[in-house]
């Protein structure tokens, strides 16, 4: 398969609109990449560019060490599988898969082996004779990943192959998707806006916002040490809380709580002392029985656990608001007060925006 | 993928039937539809006054719709590897040679008088010309072998398909 190196990409359109800033990534062969952001953040221009459909203004693209930065994208080896399946609706499953290679004159009888291969793989053996109208979302969308597998690439390109199907069936697809990597150890590089599917999927993850590489790392990197507050409130679900605090002889102190800082925290912020840095609680990292207060608004159970949300005791503030994801099942009313301590805690430069490390 | 054997060549080439289509026996078919047209533009061109307008001509107007319709059928019919399809393409093509000793012939062996426009004097003048007999004659002759090809490939493939089916169905159960 093969190894990908974006270094330094850049991407401005012609109305001088500046789509993707100064991107370095270095993608292993047989790697899963997800590239995951919320829209606009230049993730799927990104992909576009490695896949030779948009043009690269600054920077180079190399496949195993080969400078592919303006091949076109017919000569790249790359197959992509777009969002809306983009299937032929007058040919046949089989004849869809077929097609590029039938496009390229390859033997018929390797065609037919090659796409026997693939339907196999991916379950479509019996969909074969069907015209893409007659299949449901996900079996199309598997036409559309064994039109990628028939041609054999070197590299896999999803831009959100599941964002057109519903709940359930984008979970097994990404099942297959996760399956189909394993059983082809193919380099793969995905783009998505949902971090479910970034975090069930990748074996690194490529976080962007507004054009910019925010964080590169593996899900449970992401996940544990996010590298700034856009990656901190942008990976997790329920999102992160934050909350201001000033750091003042060894507790971390805002008007509405008082958190004794660890030994390992007060080294970490001995630089901050009486500074303001935002502190970061993940809502699973929240259990009952400590200092703060919270008012609860709202009660929802989700069986093994519960998600009460709520504001911190009796204020309005905006910065109040937080959402607690507590052990076990819980029957709070609005309006009764719980007690919460923070079992693990992330700090903020209030400035640069960056973790504290 | 390795280099395939002979034999499983030939099984693969059994095997691609079950999802690809007979487009050979179909393209035949328009294509004998296409000489089917050029037969009947050109037999109508001659200007040989009422000769043609009679009971002749309606039936030979009809006779070019029906077969159109049914050929363009047929080819459907055997792009599906269809057997009764194939059938009616031979019967087809029996007819187009029929054809050709029906109206073309009639025509060439007969005359009519009219009057010349230039000497103001009666001529006795042939219904069609030998170039355009043989131009006719062609067209209709390779609209049948083009029907009697798609026919013949059409029954073959659909045996060799069926029976292909059979022994899956056999090993199967």
């Amino acid at each position: 398969m093969a190894n990908i190196s974006l270094q330094h990409l850049d991407k401005i359109y012609d109305n001088n609109v500046q789509a993707v800033f100064d991107f370095n990534l270095e993608v292993k062969d047989g790697e899963f990449i997800v590239l995951v952001g919320p829209s606009g953040c230049g993730k799927s221009t990104t992909l576009r560019m490695i896949a030779g459909l948009e043009d690269i203004s600054a920077g180079r693209l190399l496949l195993d060490g080969e400078d592919i930065t303006a091949a076109p994208a017919k000569d790249r080896d790359m197959a992509m599988v777009f969002q809306n399946y983009a299937l032929y609706g007058h040919m046949t499953v089989y004849e869809n898969m077929a097609f590029s290679l039938t496009l390229r004159k390859e033997d018929p009888n390797v065609i037919h082996r090659k796409v026997l291969a693939a339907a196999e793989i991916l379950g479509l053996t019996d969909q074969l004779n069907k015209k893409p109208k007659q299949l449901s979302g996900g079996q199309r969308q598997r036409v559309a990943m064994g039109r990628a597998i028939v041609r054999n690439p070197k590299v896999f390109l999803f831009d959100e192959p599941l964002s057109n199907l519903d709940a359930k069936l984008r979970g097994a697809t990404r099942r297959e998707i996760l399956l189909l990597h394993k059983r082809m150890n193919a380099t793969m590089l995905y783009v998505t806006h949902d971090q479910t599917e970034a975090l069930t999927l990748a074996d690194r993850i490529v976080c962007m916002s507004m054009g910019h590489v925010q964080q590169v790392g593996t899900p449970l990197e992401l996940y544990e040490t996010p590298a700034n507050l856009f990656v901190a409130s942008f990976i997790g679900l329920p999102p992160m809380n934050f909350f201001n605090v000033t750091i003042r002889n060894g507790q971390a102190v805002n008007k509405y709580f008082t958190v004794a800082l660890t030994d390992a925290e007060k080294q970490l912020l001995a630089t901050y002392e009486g500074k303001e840095v935002t502190l970061g609680v993940r809502p699973e990292n929240i259990a009952t029985g400590g200092d703060v207060q919270v008012k609860v608004f709202s009660n929802e159970n989700l069986g093994m656990s519960t998600l009460v949300h709520g504001r911190l005791c009796g204020e309005h503030a905006a910065d109040a608001a937080i959402t607690c994801k507590l052990r076990g099942w819980c029957d709070y009313k609005a309006g009764d007060t719980v007690n919460v301590l923070f079992e693990k805690r992330h700090f903020f430069d209030k400035e640069t925006t960056n973790a504290i490390r | 993928m390795t280099a395939l054997s002979k034999e499983e060549n030939r099984l693969i080439r059994l095997d691609r039937m079950r999802y690809t289509k007979n487009s050979l026996s179909s393209s035949l078919t328009y294509l004998a539809i296409l000489f089917d047209v050029l037969y009947f533009v050109s037999i109508y061109e001659s200007d040989v006054g009422n000769w043609y307008y009679n009971h002749v001509i309606g039936i030979s107007v009809v006779y070019n719709l029906l077969f159109m319709l049914i050929a363009f059928l047929s080819s459907e019919g055997v792009k599906n590897y269809k057997l009764s399809y194939s059938v009616v393409l031979l019967a087809l093509g029996a007819g187009q040679i029929a054809r050709i000793f029906y109206l073309p012939m009639r025509a060439l062996s007969e005359t009519i008088t009219r009057m010349d426009p230039a000497t103001k004097q009666k001529v006795t003048v042939s219904i069609m010309e030998k170039p355009q007999f043989t131009w006719v004659v062609v067209c209709l002759a390779v609209s049948a072998l083009c029907c009697f090809a798609a026919g013949a490939i059409g029954v073959y493939r659909s045996r060799t398909l069926a029976a292909y089916q059979a022994t899956l169905d056999e090993q199967a159960a």
